[in-house]
């Protein structure tokens, strides 16, 4: 649109930041396309290029394991993990999106101090959360511990999103509600949460994506048994098959699918509302 | 409390609203009446959507009282109240089609799926847009938008209609379209409007009682053509355009006219009134702009109402011209009909002398205290 405006050649910043962009994009997928394609490797093993004798071997040996570690126990952990914080999240960063939509008597205070778990850095508040749950003589668990060192690291998100969803929403929806004979309730119900719904499912997609990947909080949190980030990485360090890499494919793909449904969901639902069906 | 009200009368009785320290609402004393068209017109800030969102509920107020139809309304939510409100920016609800939007009051009030539509329909047909039931807010124009939100509204039977700023949002054209049907559904429902806008023409054409603010107070509230033709105020006059003011000394009063002189040496004669005002006291009075007569100066000296002046600047209207007069300290403003301008054209730096009749004279109840922290002293209209 623009560049049918302009006259002449492109200034020569163009190609640098042209070239820039290009290199960021190789540095984003580059690793992902590498794993991708090395999860194919054939029955050589071989965890390099080229992929000899393509084959679906590793995925098998995934689900099948014989010298993988527990794969299936791991994600089985993770992913209930992830709904969990994710329903967490978006059920605490809405009610309080409400609550500091009205400022009360230190309001600041409290919302400076849920973002400042931000920048904690995720190990030391891991080691933190253990001694904690040891001192109170409690045993740390995926769904005890995990849980909330992992919510400390997605509900800042969560809150700074409904923040920010909340500050667009007009007040006077609310007020028409009301002037309209809508109970306190009712308006939440009909009104605030159907227009908001777009910024919970991303609050949603926040907790989940930030939980299911998360390594530094889970590290010493999680008790004996390993989330799957937990389980990649020990695999890196004692498994020397590309069976590695078809985990890192098939997590990826999970993620992609998480995102994707949510991300078109928001575009069904706004779509709806601006009228094309 | 005592008599007996009809259900769209509103009383305000000493209503006040403080935000903080600050009062956005002093003090007010208001009755409108049962089925008339009120404006309420002010500048931003003076208060004036404050008192409607306080009629409507969704402020409570600080101190005073609220009756509409002679009940007590302080404390009960919108519904009980029997007010509807009109959102400026309409809030239709973006998620629901036009048909629920308008079927929102019955659904909340528990009637079922098919009368709730049924009676939306109903209203949509009223306001001519039943074609529309099934779009979204979002696919409206925004005359569209606020015909919908006005059959919203008018679902709840609502005795007192509250519109803030309802034209805002709306271009020149629909703006003017709007007013029209606005004044004609008030005549044909018979309820008490209560319209906020800080449009002076707007407030005139609509309205039957104009209630003039001021940083939270009344400065006067009176029909349409008495806040035009006889402000009451200095404030009143300059903002609702259209007037000079004029200060000068009393110096004595003869056969029902008062003599004022003012500070240049001009004699200016008003109808005297009731009181009769004591010599060497401040007065100001109000000439509507339309009323000015302009002859070059040198043709005659100045006698009583009239004043001498230097043309600032001419401006041309189409039925007039406005001629502005830098009185040596002080601007006068003169709309000749374009007849009168163009059979004795004058000029920028011409020397003028404005002339008025003495009936034209309007006594204001406050001495002008001048311009200063007046912005609608030079405000032109």
């Amino acid at each position: 649109m623009a560049a049918s405006q302009s006259y002449g050649p492109r200034p020569w910043t163009f190609y640098v930041l042209a070239a820039l962009f290009a290199l960021f994009v190789v540095f984003l997928y580059g690793p992902m396309i590498a794993v991708l394609v090395l999860s194919f490797q054939g029955p050589s093993a071989s965890l390099v290029f080229p992929l000899r004798e393509p084959s679906l071997l590793w995925f098998d040996e995934l689900f099948n394991p014989r010298r993988v570690g527990d794969v299936v126990g791991a994600f089985n952990r993770s992913l209930p993990l992830a709904v969990m914080v994710m329903v967490l999240t978006v059920l605490i960063s809405v009610t309080a999106g409400f609550a500091f939509r009205r400022r009360f008597k230190g309001s600041t205070a409290i919302f400076y101090m849920a973002i400042a778990s931000l920048i904690v850095p995720g190990l030391v508040l891991s080691i933190g959360t253990l001694v904690t749950f040891r001192y109170l003589g409690l045993p740390a668990a995926w769904y005890s511990s995990a849980l909330g060192s992992h919510l400390s690291w997605a509900l800042p998100f969560g809150l700074l999103i409904m923040f920010a969803v909340l500050g667009r929403l007009d007040p006077s929806y609310e007020e028409a509600a009301h002037d309209l004979g809508a109970t306190k309730w009712q308006t939440v119900k009909e009104v605030v949460v159907p227009i908001v719904f777009p910024g919970m499912i991303a609050v949603a997609l926040f907790g989940f994506t930030l939980s299911y990947d998360e390594f530094p909080r889970s590290w010493l949190t999680v008790g004996s048994k390993n989330t799957l980030p937990l389980e990649i990485w020990t695999m890196t360090t004692n498994v020397t098959s590309p069976a590695l890499y078809a985990l890192g494919t098939v997590t990826t793909v999970i993620s992609f699918i998480v995102i994707v449904a949510a991300l078109s969901s928001i575009a069904v639902i706004q779509r709806k509302r601006s009228g094309r069906t | 409390m005592n008599s007996i009200e009809n259900p769209g009368d509103i009383r305000l009785v000493n209503l006040t609203k403080k935000f903080g320290a600050s009062y956005a609402v002093e003090n007010i004393n208001l009755t409108i009446p049962h089925g008339s068209y009120c404006c309420l017109l002010g500048p931003s800030g003076c208060g004036k959507t404050t008192i409607l969102r306080m009629i409507a509920g969704h402020e409570t107020p600080t101190s005073g009282e609220i009756h509409i139809g002679g009940e007590m309304m302080v404390g009960k939510p919108p519904v009980e109240r029997g007010t509807a409100m009109m959102f400026q920016s309409y809030a239709l609800f973006p998620h629901l089609s036009i048909l629920d939007n308008v079927a929102f009051y019955l659904k909340m009030r528990g009637v079922g799926k098919d009368e709730r539509r049924q009676k939306a329909e109903e209203m949509l047909r009223r306001v001519q847009l039943i074609s529309l039931k099934d779009r979204m807010p979002a696919q409206l124009s925004g005359g569209q938008q606020q015909r919908v939100a006005l059959a919203r509204s008018l679902i709840t039977n609502p005795k007192v209609l509250l519109l803030d700023e309802p034209l805002s949002a709306l271009d020149e054209f629909l703006r003017l379209k709007m007013r029209g049907e606005l004044k004609s559904l008030q005549n044909e429902l018979g309820i008490t409007f209560v319209h906020v806008t800080h449009t002076q023409p707007e407030a005139i054409a609509l309205a039957n009682m104009v209630v003039v603010m001021d940083t939270g107070r009344i400065d006067q509230a009176d029909t349409a053509s008495i806040i035009f033709n006889r402000p009451k105020t200095p404030y009143v006059a300059r903002f609702m355009g259209g007037q000079n003011v004029l200060t000068g000394t009393v110096e004595g009063s003869k056969a029902g006219r008062i003599r004022l002189k003012d500070a240049r040496g001009a004699i200016f004669e008003a109808a005297a009134g009731d009181s009769t005002p004591a010599p060497g006291s401040p007065m100001s009075f109000a000439v509507r702009r339309d009323r000015i007569k302009l002859r070059k100066s040198g043709k005659g000296k100045a006698a009583a109402n009239e004043i001498a002046g230097v043309v600032e600047a001419t401006e041309y209207q189409g039925s007039y011209v406005k001629v502005t007069v830098d009185l040596g300290g002080g601007v006068f403003v003169a709309n000749l009909p374009d007849g009168d301008y163009f059979a004795d054209p004058v000029d920028k730096g011409d020397g003028v002398i404005a002339s008025w009749n003495t009936a034209d004279v309007n006594i204001l109840t406050i001495v002008d205290t001048g311009a200063a922290g007046d912005p609608y002293v030079n405000a032109g209209h």
